[in-house]
């Protein structure tokens, strides 16, 4: 009984899983077709010639290397940053109930309120006095650092809000100072839920586009969205292209999350997301 | 004994620090932003004068201009219609989707896991895919809602006026329906078992136990969720961009897009600003419910 | 241990991050060049021959997408940060010019060899002029004709290409064939700088003007476009796709004829396996006056730099490249002195023979400071009539409002 009802069930899992992700698996099967098959009616859902050489040619042709690197450094970069100060941050938020610690949970939320495309113009007013655009990918990583810390905060102070208070107690009776409880007792319990969200952090990171493409202008220290913008243009008719160029750069991230996709989401549930 | 200094890791101290860092270093980045355009919301901004902050004071004039627009309207209503519709489509599937995979089968979480696979992908190349899956004339959606039947003739979607809105609620709908299932999966492994058995013993039917208990525990699971998402909903921004541009004739745009078209395509700076700030007074009204949510909230 | 990690991979990144741009070595004069050319256009081949030649001048080349390029100037230009030398899109140079943010080019013109206002033709210097003084030297030209399948015209036992809008109407009906994904005419109407440049055209053939946008002519033009959108004679997607983009359609079949310029010529000729040809664009009725709109870019040298005779320079040479523009590029110069030799592709030069034709009737936008918004004054009138249910009398009436507005 229970079988057939397993059975049941994981198949339709199955077919709303296909029905969910068939937008990526046409994102892959379009930038293996030919230039006709692509406009094909009815439309090819297995190409009988598959372009396996459009992987190379657009890698090449676009200079993908260097732009996923660009992507890697700042993402990594950003990710690092954010962790250094929102994890304090969030401890903080969720050790105490208080209205000052709701002024500062709301002031955090706050601070993200205007998509990037209308803030990007005062920071890159501000950034300019202050000759940081000099170096265009820090620039990016800060103004990165400032528009997903919120978000971080958020999810990590979840985290500790599952970390039970008495543990922490108990550590400062023993003797030992606050810093030493909240790296010793406090940080190692949360340890899970930190590093899923700053897993999650990093994807976006890795796909901003914003800040990147106002900030940097030099096109050797452009992340792949920008590349990606760039290719696409005004001019996107070459869809099989730009989906393979969309492929390659999607398919480590993707690849990441498959390879951790039961750290995450046991993170994930076991609190951090409370 | 205690020196003033030793407060700093060993007292309150430690704490301020903490919260203080990060939050001066938000407050000097999008805080100094966000002052920046309420200012100048009240400002006459010429079109070279970006970088200085001294400019004539307007008053409320651009205030009285935006909302003298024929344009206005019909934009903050459809920023209505998206969010309501991005929200409660996001939220709908997304809470069936958890309820169903909550049933506890071999591989549902894993299954359950690859979903949020929508969420970790670029905004570009979501709105890439999207615009490519909706073309009018080749678009595979198009394909698909012919072979069942329920269109006769292909739907343009990025160049019908009453589709347009739709399709970037589409695409945003497949965006973030996998963040809400997981949240609310989370939300849903937190209720007792013992509360249904109980429920169950007195007799209570699978509806009457969804809307008796599953509803009211998951209340700040949802309160936080719905302020959250309506904040990343009026922050998305690249859908617009690759889909649809805000048209045709308006019938896509809405605040946020018209702001930065406002500022960067007729290069009305101040009118953009004025735009953003009434987009800020909403969403503080989200992050002050997004506070009070929390106020359920128990530690343990 | 664990704890540091983190604080020193990001010390170290910090570093990565500051390192490339901070080594970069100072040359004796190095000046910027922002223009909307990709590789195989012609501004970075010729920047890096100008680098080349010049061995004191440094340049830095900087590709900006079309979409980005305004406000990407206007942002750099109000930090002190603009580029030396800048190709803006022609009917924004009245707004540079006027906001005092171009350097007056008119005496190093006067002194100059290489560029004699002489040389050019009018439609094109009258863009890069503003209150009697040059600011701009235009970087080529263009303009807008009629394509059209040669093999589908035959098919359909159409001899000759329309002359008239009522003929291009009534071959379109023939021409279409929805249920082949074939329609009859492809062009642009969307709501950019693109739009207008393709519907003002219509207007001045008709006797309309932007600055009497609702009058007889206009409302004639726009009843037109919604005349082949409403019988389904161009895709819906008009209203939404780039010039580029609607002519793709027509390079694969999907469209009998289309509107766009000499830009196409190249794809086209790599692309499309049927025959073709281009047409002077049709008129409202026989013996009426043609028209047609002038597009491309203008070279300007921001107020800023700090050395405006190197950029100089550079324009000097670009302009002595004007003679082999089309050869290298496929690109008009905008030049009445330079004869363009043949290509000895015959559909080519053939097509080049009309467009050179029809750049006689080509006339700027504006030029007007404000132009940005009567333009999209205009766009929002197509996109009203085209796509939002308003009569064509309506929509223009809105758009004189604004414009009115705007001009006063």
């Amino acid at each position: 009984m229970t079988r057939v009802r397993n059975v049941l069930l994981i198949a339709v899992a199955l077919i709303l899983a296909a029905i969910y992700l068939f937008p990526l698996y046409w994102m892959y099967v379009t930038a293996l077709k030919t230039s006709t098959a692509m406009f094909a009616s009815p439309p090819i859902f297995a190409p009988r010639n598959p372009q396996w050489g459009i992987f190379a040619s657009v890698w090449q042709e676009r200079h993908m290397a260097g732009y996923l690197w660009n992507s890697l450094v700042i993402a990594t970069s950003a990710v690092v940053l954010i962790a250094i100060l929102g994890v304090g941050c969030a401890y903080v938020l969720a050790r105490y109930r208080s209205v000052w610690v709701d002024a500062g949970l709301f002031l955090v939320l706050m601070l993200q309120v205007l998509p990037a495309s209308l803030m990007v113009t005062p920071i890159f007013v501000g950034f300019s006095q202050l000759g940081l655009l000099d170096y265009p990918r820090l620039a990016t990583v800060l103004a990165i650092t400032a528009k997903a810390m919120p978000f971080f905060v958020v999810l990590v102070r979840a985290t500790f809000m599952s970390v039970p208070m008495e543990l922490e107690e108990a550590a400062l009776v023993d003797g030992n100072s606050r810093v030493g409880a909240f790296f010793h007792i406090v940080l190692p319990l949360a340890r899970n839920g930190i590093l899923v969200s700053a897993t999650l952090i990093f994807m976006q990171a890795f796909g901003e586009f914003v800040y990147s493409k106002s900030l940097i202008q030099e096109v050797g220290l452009q992340p792949a969205s920008v590349g990606l913008n760039t290719f696409m243009g005004p001019n996107s008719v070459d869809w099989n292209r730009i989906m393979g160029y969309a492929s390659i750069y999607v398919t480590p991230i993707l690849g990441i999350f498959v390879l951790l996709q039961r750290k995450i989401v046991s993170g994930l549930t076991s609190g951090a997301l409370k | 004994m205690r020196n003033g200094l030793s407060t700093f890791w060993d007292g309150r101290g430690f704490d301020l620090l903490l919260v203080g860092i990060p939050l001066a270093f938000l407050i000097a980045i999008s805080g100094s932003a966000l002052v920046y355009n309420v200012v100048m919301s009240f400002q006459e901004v010429g079109m070279f004068t970006l970088g200085s902050f001294v400019r004539p004071f307007a008053g409320l004039k651009n205030y009285a201009e935006v909302l003298s627009d024929p344009q206005t309207w019909p934009i903050l209503g459809n920023t209505a219609i998206f969010v309501v519709g991005s929200l409660s489509g996001q939220f709908i599937v997304g809470f069936a989707l958890a309820l169903f995979f909550g049933l506890k089968f071999p591989g549902s979480t894993y299954l359950r896991g690859l979903f949020l696979v929508s969420w970790v992908m670029p905004g570009l190349v979501t709105g890439a895919l999207w615009s490519w899956l909706l073309a009018g004339d080749f678009g595979v959606v198009n394909f698909f809602l012919r072979s069942l039947g329920i269109i006769n003739e292909n739907i343009f979607w990025r160049s019908d006026p009453a589709f347009a809105l739709w399709s970037v609620v589409i695409a945003n709908i497949w965006f973030g329906t996998s963040f809400n299932m997981i949240l609310l999966s989370v939300g849903l492994a937190s209720i007792p078992e013992d509360l249904y058995e109980a429920a169950s013993l007195d007799g209570a039917n699978v509806f009457q136990r969804f809307f008796t208990i599953t509803l009211p525990m998951m209340r700040s699971t949802i309160g936080a969720l719905l302020s959250l998402g309506l904040i990343f909903t009026l922050q998305q921004f690249d859908l617009f961009a690759a889909l649809t541009d805000g048209g045709p004739n308006n019938a896509s745009n809405v605040a946020q897009y018209w702001a930065w078209q406002l500022s960067f395509r007729e290069y009305d700076f101040a009118r953009g600003a004025t735009v953003s700030v009434m987009m800020i007074i909403v969403v503080i009204a989200a992050a002050l419910f997004y506070v009070r949510s929390t106020r359920h909230e128990v530690r343990g | 241990m664990q704890r540091i990690l983190p604080i020193a991979s990001a010390a170290v990144m910090g570093l990565a991050l500051a390192l490339p741009s901070a080594a970069r070595a100072q040359d004796p004069v190095t000046i910027t060049i922002w223009t909307v050319d990709k590789t195989g256009q012609p501004t970075p081949d010729l920047a890096r021959e100008f680098d080349e030649s010049e061995p004191d001048i440094n340049v830095v080349y900087r590709e900006v997408p079309f979409a980005d390029l305004m406000s990407e100037a206007l942002r750099a230009f109000s930090i002190g940060k603009a580029p030396d030398i800048f190709a803006v899109d022609n009917p924004d140079t009245a707004m540079l010019a006027a906001n005092g943010a171009l350097l007056d080019l008119t005496d190093m013109i006067a002194k100059s060899d290489a560029i004699k206002v002489e040389n050019y033709f009018d439609g094109p210097m009258e863009s890069a002029t503003w209150d009697g003084h040059i600011y701009g030297v235009p970087k080529a030209t263009n303009t807008i004709a009629l394509y059209y399948n040669k093999d589908m015209f035959k098919e359909a036992g159409i001899k000759e290409p329309p002359r008239t809008w009522d003929e291009l109407i009534e071959d379109a009906r023939k021409l279409n064939k929805p249920d082949k994904g074939v329609y009859g005419v492809a062009f642009s109407a969307k709501a950019s700088e693109e739009g207008t440049f393709q519907f003002l055209p219509f207007v001045q053939m008709a006797g309309g003007s932007y600055d009497h946008i609702n009058s007889e002519g206009g409302v004639k033009a726009l009843t037109f476009f919604k005349t082949l959108l409403d019988e389904g004679l161009a895709s819906p997607d008009t209203v939404s796709r780039t010039q580029w983009a609607s002519t793709a359609t027509f390079n694969a079949g999907n469209a009998a004829m289309a509107i766009s310029g000499p830009w196409e010529l190249n794809r086209m000729a790599d692309e499309a396996d049927f025959d073709w040809g281009v047409a002077l664009l049709p008129v409202p009725e026989e013996g009426a006056q043609r028209s047609s709109a002038m597009g491309d870019y203008n070279w300007v040298i921001f107020k800023t730099t700090k050395h405006p005779e190197a950029a100089f320079k550079a324009l000097e040479f670009f302009a002595n490249q004007d003679k082999d523009l089309f050869q290298r590029f496929g690109q008009l110069p905008a030049r009445r002195d330079i004869d363009i030799p043949p290509t000895g592709n015959d559909k080519k030069d053939a097509a080049l023979q009309v467009f050179l034709e029809q750049m006689k009737y080509a006339k700027p936008r504006g030029p007007h400071p404000e132009w940005p918004k009567i333009s999209k004054a205009i766009q929002t009138a197509l996109q009203a009539a085209l796509a939002g249910g308003a009569t064509p009398q309506e929509a223009l009436d809105q758009a004189a409002k604004t414009i009115d507005g705007i001009i006063d």
